[in-house]
C-alpha cells in the first residue's frame, strides 16, 4: 500500500472511532448512512478495519441491521467482544435483580414468538419479584432500548438487546441451568 | 344494511384486532374464511360507511398475514422455545443465576458521554432566550397557555351563548321548519343547513346534529356522489346509532 494511501485509510479509521464512540443523541452508534457522509462510500470497510483494530482492546464493532436490512438503515456501534464478569457488571451500578428481571422477560418474549402483553409480562415476573420492581425495571428497559412497548400495550425486543445480548446463549444458558435445578433436587 | 351482516363485518375487525393486542397464535384466524365472507358481502354494500368498514377489515386481515409471516419466521429461528417450559425454568432458577446467564451472553456498548463547547454555548443561547412561564404561551395562544378544545352544549349555557329555554326553542323551530320543508322526502343536508353568514349555517348544523342524535330526524350519504341528505322523522327512531361526520367550511 502506498504511504499516501496507508495515511488516509488510517485518517477514516480514526474519524470513524470518534463518530463510533461519541455519543450523538439519546442511543448509542451511529446510523450506515451517517457513517458514509463521515467516510464515503467504502465505511464497510474502514469500520471492519477499526473493529480489527480494537480487537486487542476487547472490543469489536457490530452491526445491527435495520428494518429495511440495508446497511445504510443498519446501526453500527462500538461494544465489548467478549462479555463481562458479574463483579465487573455490578460495578457499573446494574442491580442482580435488575439484570435477572431482564433476562426473565427477553426468555418470555421470544417463548411468545417475540411479542407479549405487558400485563402478561409482569404477571409472570411477579412470581420471582416484588410487584414495584417489576413495573419500575420493565419502564426502564422500554426507556434504554432494551424492551420496545407499542400502542397495544405488546412488549417486544427492543434494539438494543439484538445489539448487546446474544440471545442464543442466553436462551441456551436458560434452559440448561433449569435441567441442572430440576435433575438434582 | 341488516344489522346481522353489519356485525359479521365487525366481528372479523374484533377478532384481528383482539389477536393482534395480545401474544396469540394469529393462526387462529381463518384468513380464507373471513375474506371469503367480505367477498360475499362487498355487492351488498351501498354506503360511505359500510365500504370504509369493509376495507377496515381486510386491513385488520392483512394485518394478521403479516403477523402470521413473523410467527412463522420465529417459529422457525433456534429462539422458540415452548412457553411452558420457559416458565418453568425461570422459576425454578435463582435470581443470581438468571443475572449470572444475562452477563455471559451480554455485551455492552462502548460510548462516551461528553458536552461539547457547542453543544455548551446552544444550552446557554437557550437558556438565555427562554421567557418565563407566565410569558411562555401568551403570543400562541393569547392567553396563559389555554390550548384549543371543544365546547358542550352545558358550557355554551354557562358562557351566556344559549340559554336552556333559547335552546330547546331554537331546536324546536329548526325541527318544524326540516319537518315543512322534507315533508316526508330526503332533502338535500347542505342546502337545509346554508344560511347568510357562516355563523349562522355553523349553528344549524349544531342543532341539526342535535335532532339527529335524538332520533327526530335521519341522515343518509352517498360515498360516490359525496352528497347528503336530510330527512325529519314524524317519531324518534330507535335503530342503534352511527357517527357520521361532516365539515362545514365556509362558502360552501
Amino acid at each position: 500500500m502506498e504511504t499516501t494511501d496507508r495515511a488516509l485509510l488510517e485518517r477514516k479509521v480514526r474519524k470513524a472511532f470518534q463518530v463510533l464512540v461519541l455519543q450523538r443523541g439519546r442511543n448509542p452508534g451511529v446510523k450506515g448512512w451517517e457513517l458514509k457522509r463521515h467516510l464515503g462510500r467504502d465505511y464497510k470497510q474502514i469500520v471492519e478495519v477499526l473493529s480489527e483494530d480494537v480487537s486487542p482492546l476487547g472490543m469489536e464493532v457490530f452491526e445491527v441491521k435495520g428494518p429495511e436490512g440495508t446497511d445504510d438503515t443498519s446501526r453500527f456501534l462500538l461494544r465489548f467482544k467478549e462479555p463481562p464478569t458479574v463483579s465487573e457488571a455490578e460495578t457499573s451500578g446494574i442491580r442482580i435483580d435488575d439484570l435477572a428481571v431482564l433476562a426473565s422477560t427477553i426468555a418470555f418474549v421470544n417463548s411468545k414468538q417475540g411479542r407479549a402483553a405487558r400485563r402478561e409480562v409482569e404477571h409472570f415476573l411477579r412470581d420471582k419479584f416484588p410487584k414495584w420492581r417489576v413495573e419500575y425495571s420493565l419502564d426502564r428497559y422500554v426507556k434504554r432500548g432494551y424492551l420496545e412497548q407499542d400502542d397495544r400495550g405488546l412488549l417486544h425486543i427492543g434494539w438494543r438487546t439484538r445489539a448487546e445480548v446474544d440471545e442464543k446463549t442466553l436462551m441456551t444458558m436458560i434452559l440448561s441451568r433449569g435441567s441442572k435445578e430440576v435433575a438434582s433436587p | 344494511m341488516e344489522p346481522e351482516k353489519l356485525e359479521e363485518i365487525l366481528r372479523v375487525i374484533e377478532l384481528c384486532k383482539s389477536v393482534q393486542g395480545s401474544s396469540a397464535n394469529p393462526f387462529e384466524v381463518d384468513i380464507v374464511e373471513k375474506i371469503q365472507l367480505l367477498k360475499e358481502r362487498l355487492p351488498e354494500w351501498k354506503f360511505l360507511d359500510e365500504l370504509l368498514l369493509d376495507s377496515e377489515a381486510m386491513l385488520e386481515l392483512a394485518q394478521i398475514v403479516k403477523l402470521q409471516d413473523e410467527w412463522l419466521k420465529h417459529r422457525a429461528s433456534s429462539l422458540y422455545i415452548d412457553p411452558l417450559l420457559i416458565q418453568l425454568k425461570v422459576k425454578l432458577l435463582a435470581k443470581n443465576e438468571l443475572s449470572d446467564a444475562f452477563v455471559k451472553s451480554w455485551h455492552p456498548t462502548v460510548q462516551l458521554d461528553q458536552i461539547s463547547p457547542k453543544g455548551l454555548e446552544k444550552a446557554f443561547i437557550y437558556w438565555r432566550d427562554l421567557a418565563p412561564m407566565s410569558e411562555r404561551f401568551k403570543e400562541e395562544f393569547g392567553s396563559y397557555g389555554v390550548k384549543p378544545g371543544t365546547v358542550g352544549y352545558a358550557e355554551l349555557v354557562e358562557l351566556g351563548i344559549f340559554t336552556s329555554q333559547q335552546f330547546d326553542k331554537e331546536l324546536k323551530e329548526l325541527y318544524e321548519v326540516l319537518l315543512q320543508k322534507s315533508n316526508g322526502n330526503w332533502i338535500d343536508y347542505r342546502g337545509f343547513i346554508d344560511a347568510k353568514t357562516f355563523e349562522a349555517k355553523v349553528l344549524r348544523a349544531y342543532l341539526l346534529a342535535f335532532l339527529i342524535s335524538d332520533g327526530q330526524a335521519s341522515l343518509r350519504t352517498d360515498p360516490l356522489s359525496g352528497q347528503v341528505w336530510v330527512m325529519a322523522l314524524n317519531e324518534k327512531a330507535s335503530g342503534a346509532p352511527r357517527s357520521v361526520a361532516l365539515a362545514v367550511a365556509e362558502g360552501e
